[in-house]
Parts: structure tokens; C-alpha cells; sequence
């Protein structure tokens, strides 16, 4: 695939015209040490050195509401509506594409969600190697280090002002050459690119996963009756936190409101999660996972076993974003599935 | 870019009650009739998702059989939420929307020349009913037909009619029993495991279709599997699940790694028993 070099300098003129045409989303410092994404301006100040974001990047695909139907109460007529908004994600390091990845596949499968595929269609990203790996984050030993689809152009610094930018798509190499040719990437970046990779790996690996991740289903299969779900649930507060900023979470909740008129509403759906206690209760009142154990075991279930059972990948990329967000200090896909493979191990 | 295209299963059609019948004090059966004059096409144990606009959208299993020709369809429905009190408050020419039908449903020329044993608990006779209705349709083509319903209690009886004509016919077997019994019933009581050893059954030949409340199937199919020696893979289920978008992708469904609304809600047992959450 054909690479770049950019200089520092040459990218708030590309911003620009690249916002001419987008609505350009970047990382940015929100104070106390978070980050998340937020719209660029000319005076928006990137945060190159980002470890994580608060909220996970779903919500430019799948946002916490979304309209799906305006509906007539008076002859019973429906009509689809479809939001995609031209976007651009600069800045999203590789499990966050891992996850987009994730969830254009489940998507796409079945019964494909136009509503989320409409948005995807109209959505570039441009992806960046991190510069610094969050103290939670485990995403090496989860696969997740490195995409090699789902991005349409892949940047990593290799100098103070320098990026290689590797191209994925011609959207990309044609947004990169919006304000004139630029220098193809000689030998010695494209090795100074793969060494800036293998740096960050390396200084990842502190937190692992014990076992190869692709053992972790296997391990689940085994796990259902597993003490640790009901040791680890006990403290849960089943306030849905880790499935609100988990990047591979999608389920949802359909609702609907009349408008004043009484004659038309609309029906949307938003993010449900499902630890919440009312999750997978049915009319009657009968609840198929009433207990917290029963909750937290089915997420971890779902992340390491079923997705995988889908698609040959992890539902968790090891963002750690969940880790952070559990105010129970229970939500820890490492330590959950870590202890999981030594009691597989005994 | 290339255009968006915008077709969504999300945007219901519009149907319009033509009759109500009262079944109990608290399950009442709807017909409609789709507006697009077509049939709905369902099959057997499929389901629909109605809308009453303003108070939300519920799955219901469909009731009657497959009508070629016909833009009519039933469905029964206790009064237990938002959705199903407006259903009841609806009268005759009042509209709903309707997206569907989906899911799987049982497999209606498998059953051919075989015997059928029906357990219906409760308001399973309500998804029984459109293959029962089906199979009696096409009389010639199925063996025994045999149908067992439970309920709590006799005032939970539904479509009491329509089970004494079945009663009264003599190429159906019909077998009710209620758990707590009073007056004015003579028929059996208890729970509905105890239907079974009363009927003598061609063991080989012969299918179960069963739907009931969650606690109802390990028993019954313990039952045929251990005291009737029916083959596993003969035994059919469908599941109960809250349904919400019914395309597979809401995740409350969730049975395991599956969704009961594409993958099922009906199942052949030997698909499911080594699923810890579906019985």
C-alpha cells in the first residue's frame, strides 16, 4: 500500500479544506487527564499524545438516539429515517478501528442495519498509532494492536513534525492530496514507522492476557459454572457504565413519543445495556437473567465467546475503557479472564 | 460517496381490526386485515410485531393459519402491558402497524404422515394454534393429531369453543388438565406431565410441538424423552424472548450466543439443549 510523509505544518491547511467537506472529529485534552472526541476548529487543540478517550467512537455510527421512523397516527403511515452525516474521525488508534471493524461485520450480517451502514458509508477515518497506551488498556494481548482494514488512511509519527501515512482507501489518498502531491515514503520511514509500532507494543505489554486470546472461548466454555461470576457481581451496581463506553456494545432499546399534534410522532432507538437489571425481562414478569451473576457472566460470555462464535473475533479489544468507568471496580475483562484461565489451568 | 439507500425493516405497514372476540377475562383474540390487501405469508409458530403509535410495539406469535389469498390474520393477546391494554382498547376499523412476520417456525412438511403430540401451557395454544389449524386444514396429510393443553386454572381456559368442536371430532385427540381445579370443573387436574402416559403413542412416528411458560418445558420434555422414549430431535419448542427490533441485532433476546427472533423462537430441542439459557 502506498505511504506519505506529512509534515506537522502542512495539516492545519488540510484540516481546513478536509472540513469543507466533513464534519472533522478530533481527540482533545478535556481536562483531569480524559480525553474524548470532539468537532475540530481552527482553534482546536489536538491531543497527538491521546491514550484513550472516555466514550468509545460507536457513538459517530450508532449514537446514544437515533431516529429510526417518523409515523402518521391518522392513516397508520411509516416512513424510514436515515441520518448520515459526512464525517471524519482523525486520530483513532487501531482497537477503537478494530472495534468499527467489529461492528460493521454484525451489522452488515443478517438483516443489515441501513441506518448504521448509511452512517459508515459517509464516515472516513483516519487512523493514528498511539503515542502513549492508557494504564487500563491491554489491547496487544487482545489482537487488537494493529488493523490492517476499516481505515482509510493509518498515520504514525515518526519525528517531532513527521508522519508516514499509510493510504487505505482512494477517499484517503485523495483527502491527503487535497492541497497538492506530497513525498512518497522512502525505505528508511517506512522502517522508522514500523519501529515507532514495535516501541509501542513493547511498552504495552505490561498488562496481559496469561493465555494466547484465541484460547479465551474455549476457556469460557468451560467457565459457566465458575464461582467468579457471582464472587466478582456481588458489589455490581448494574448501572450499565461498562456497557456504555465499551467500543463493541450495541444493544438497544426501541421507544417512541407522539407529537403535540397527536396526529404524528416519531420512534427512535437508543443505547440499552445489558446489565440492567430489566434487560431480558418478558411480559409476566418472568426475567431470564434476574441475578447480577447471571448479568455479568452473560457480558463476559458475549465479549469472549458468542461475538467470536460470529465472527472469529473477540467482542472485547482491550481498550480498558470499562475498567475505568466501573465505579464497582468489578469490570476487568483482563482480571476476569486471567483468573478464568487459571482456574481452566487447575 | 454512494447514495445511502433507504429502506428500513423498521417502518410498519398499516392493518385494520375487523374483529375482536373475548377468550377470558383477560386474553382476547384480534383479526385484522393487512391494508396492502396482501397476505401476511406467515408460517407456522412465526411472529409480528404490532405497533398502536404513541404507545409502543410488542411481538405477538401470529394464531391463525397461513391463508393464501387472504389479507386476514389473528392473533390472541393477554392485557398485561402499555401495548397489549391499547390493543384491547381497540374496536373494530381502529388501524395498528405491523412489521413482520419473522423468525423460524415449526417445519410443517417434516410433520407429514407423522403424528403430532400439541402441549400447549397457558397461552401456548395461542402460536400451537397456526399449525394446528394448518395441519387440520390439510387433514389427509398428518397422522394422529394429539392436543394437550394445561392451564392454572379454569377461568384461564381460552378458545373453550374451539376446543370442544376439536373435542367432538373423532380425528383429534384432545386432552386439557388444570392445576388447581374448583367446582364446576370434571376434568383432569394437575400439572400437564400428567396428559401424557394417558395416550398411547407410536414412539417412532411421532413429533412434539410444545410452547408454555419458561418452567414448563424441562419437565415436559424429561417426560417425552425419559417415559416415552420420543426422540429428542422430534421434540420442537418455541421460546419467549422480549423481542424488540426482531432483525437479530437489539440483543435482548439473547439466548446464548443466539437470537430467539432470527434463530428462533421455534427450535428443535436437540439444537438448544446444550444452550444453558434457553429452557
Amino acid at each position: 500500500m502506498a505511504a506519505y510523509i506529512v509534515y506537522q505544518e502542512q495539516l492545519p491547511g488540510l484540516l481546513k479544506l478536509w472540513a469543507r467537506r466533513y464534519g472533522v472529529h478530533v481527540p482533545v485534552d478535556t481536562g483531569n487527564g480524559l480525553y474524548d472526541f470532539s468537532p475540530w476548529s481552527e482553534n482546536t487543540v489536538i491531543a497527538w499524545d491521546y491514550d484513550v478517550t472516555v466514550n468509545p467512537l460507536k457513538r459517530y455510527l450508532l449514537p446514544p438516539r437515533e431516529e429510526l421512523i417518523t409515523f402518521d397516527l391518522t392513516d397508520y403511515s411509516a416512513k424510514g429515517v436515515f441520518e448520515a452525516p459526512r464525517q471524519l474521525l482523525f486520530g483513532v488508534h487501531p482497537y477503537d478501528l478494530n472495534a468499527i471493524a467489529q461492528m460493521d461485520q454484525l451489522m452488515e450480517a443478517g438483516s443489515p442495519d441501513r441506518n448504521y451502514l448509511n452512517r459508515r458509508e459517509n464516515t472516513v477515518i483516519f487512523a493514528m498509532e498511539p503515542m502513549r497506551v492508557a494504564e487500563n488498556s491491554f489491547w496487544p494481548s487482545m489482537g487488537g494492536g494493529r488493523s490492517d482494514i476499516g481505515f482509510d488512511l493509518f498515520w504514525t509519527r515518526i519525528g517531532p513534525a513527521t508522519f508516514f501515512v499509510e493510504v487505505g482507501s482512494k477517499t484517503g489518498e485523495d483527502l491527503l492530496m487535497a492541497g497538492g502531491e506530497l513525498p512518497s515514503a522512502s525505505a528508511p520511514q517506512h522502517d522508522a514507522a514500523r519501529r515507532q509500532r514495535e516501541k509501542i507494543r513493547e511498552s504495552s505489554d505490561l498488562s496481559s492476557l496469561n493465555v494466547p486470546w484465541e484460547e479465551l472461548p474455549k476457556i469460557l466454555s468451560k467457565s459457566w459454572n465458575s464461582p467468579i461470576w457471582r464472587e466478582r457481581s456481588t458489589m455490581c451496581l448494574a448501572c450499565g457504565s461498562c456497557n456504555l463506553v465499551c467500543p463493541t456494545c450495541y444493544c438497544f432499546d426501541i421507544k417512541e413519543e407522539v407529537d403535540e399534534s397527536l396526529k404524528t410522532g416519531r420512534r427512535w432507538r437508543e443505547w440499552d445495556a445489558c446489565m440492567l437489571p430489566s434487560f431480558a425481562l418478558v411480559a409476566g414478569g418472568h426475567n431470564f437473567r434476574s441475578r447480577a451473576a447471571e448479568r455479568y457472566r452473560h457480558r463476559y460470555f458475549r465479549k469472549g465467546k458468542y461475538i467470536y462464535d460470529l465472527i472469529g473475533e473477540l467482542g472485547c479489544v482491550g481498550c480498558g475503557r470499562c475498567i475505568k468507568a466501573c465505579t464497582a471496580r468489578i469490570a476487568n475483562p483482563l482480571a476476569v479472564y486471567n483468573q478464568l484461565s487459571e482456574e481452566a489451568a487447575r | 460517496m454512494t447514495p445511502l439507500k433507504e429502506f428500513t425493516p423498521y417502518a410498519p405497514r398499516a392493518a385494520t381490526l375487523v374483529r375482536k372476540e373475548t377468550l377470558s377475562d383477560y386474553v382476547t383474540l384480534f383479526e385484522f386485515n393487512q391494508d396492502n390487501g396482501r397476505p401476511l405469508a406467515h408460517k407456522p409458530g412465526q411472529f409480528i410485531q404490532v405497533s398502536v403509535y404513541g404507545v409502543g410495539e410488542a411481538p405477538f406469535s401470529i394464531s391463525s393459519r397461513p391463508k393464501a389469498g387472504s389479507n386476514s390474520f389473528e392473533i390472541a393477546v393477554r392485557k398485561i402491558g402499555a401495548v397489549t391494554t391499547a390493543l384491547h382498547n381497540l374496536e373494530a376499523g381502529d388501524k395498528v402497524g405491523i412489521r413482520g412476520p419473522f423468525g423460524s417456525s415449526f417445519p410443517v412438511q417434516e410433520f407429514v404422515g407423522k403424528d403430532t403430540i400439541f402441549v400447549a401451557g397457558g397461552l401456548g395454544y395461542i402460536p400451537l394454534r397456526s399449525l394446528l389449524r394448518y395441519q387440520l386444514r390439510h387433514r389427509d396429510e398428518f397422522g394422529r393429531i394429539i392436543v394437550m393443553i394445561g392451564c392454572r386454572s379454569p377461568e384461564e381456559r381460552i378458545f373453550i369453543n374451539e376446543i370442544e368442536d376439536l373435542a367432538g371430532r373423532n380425528d383429534v385427540e384432545v386432552l386439557e388438565t388444570v392445576d388447581c381445579s374448583n367446582d364446576s370443573w370434571t376434568g383432569n387436574v394437575g400439572v400437564i406431565t400428567t396428559l401424557l402416559p394417558k395416550v398411547e403413542l407410536d414412539v417412532e412416528n411421532t413429533y412434539v410441538a410444545m410452547v408454555g411458560p419458561p418452567i414448563m418445558y424441562k419437565f415436559v420434555i424429561g417426560s417425552c424423552v425419559s417415559d416415552q422414549c420420543i426422540s429428542p430431535d422430534r421434540i420442537y419448542v418455541s421460546l419467549e424472548r422480549k423481542m424488540k427490533c426482531g432483525l437479530g441485532k437489539c440483543g435482548h433476546c439473547q439466548i446464548n450466543g443466539i437470537s430467539a427472533c432470527v434463530d428462533g423462537p421455534v427450535f428443535r430441542y436437540t439444537d438448544i439443549d446444550l444452550l444453558k439459557e434457553a429452557l
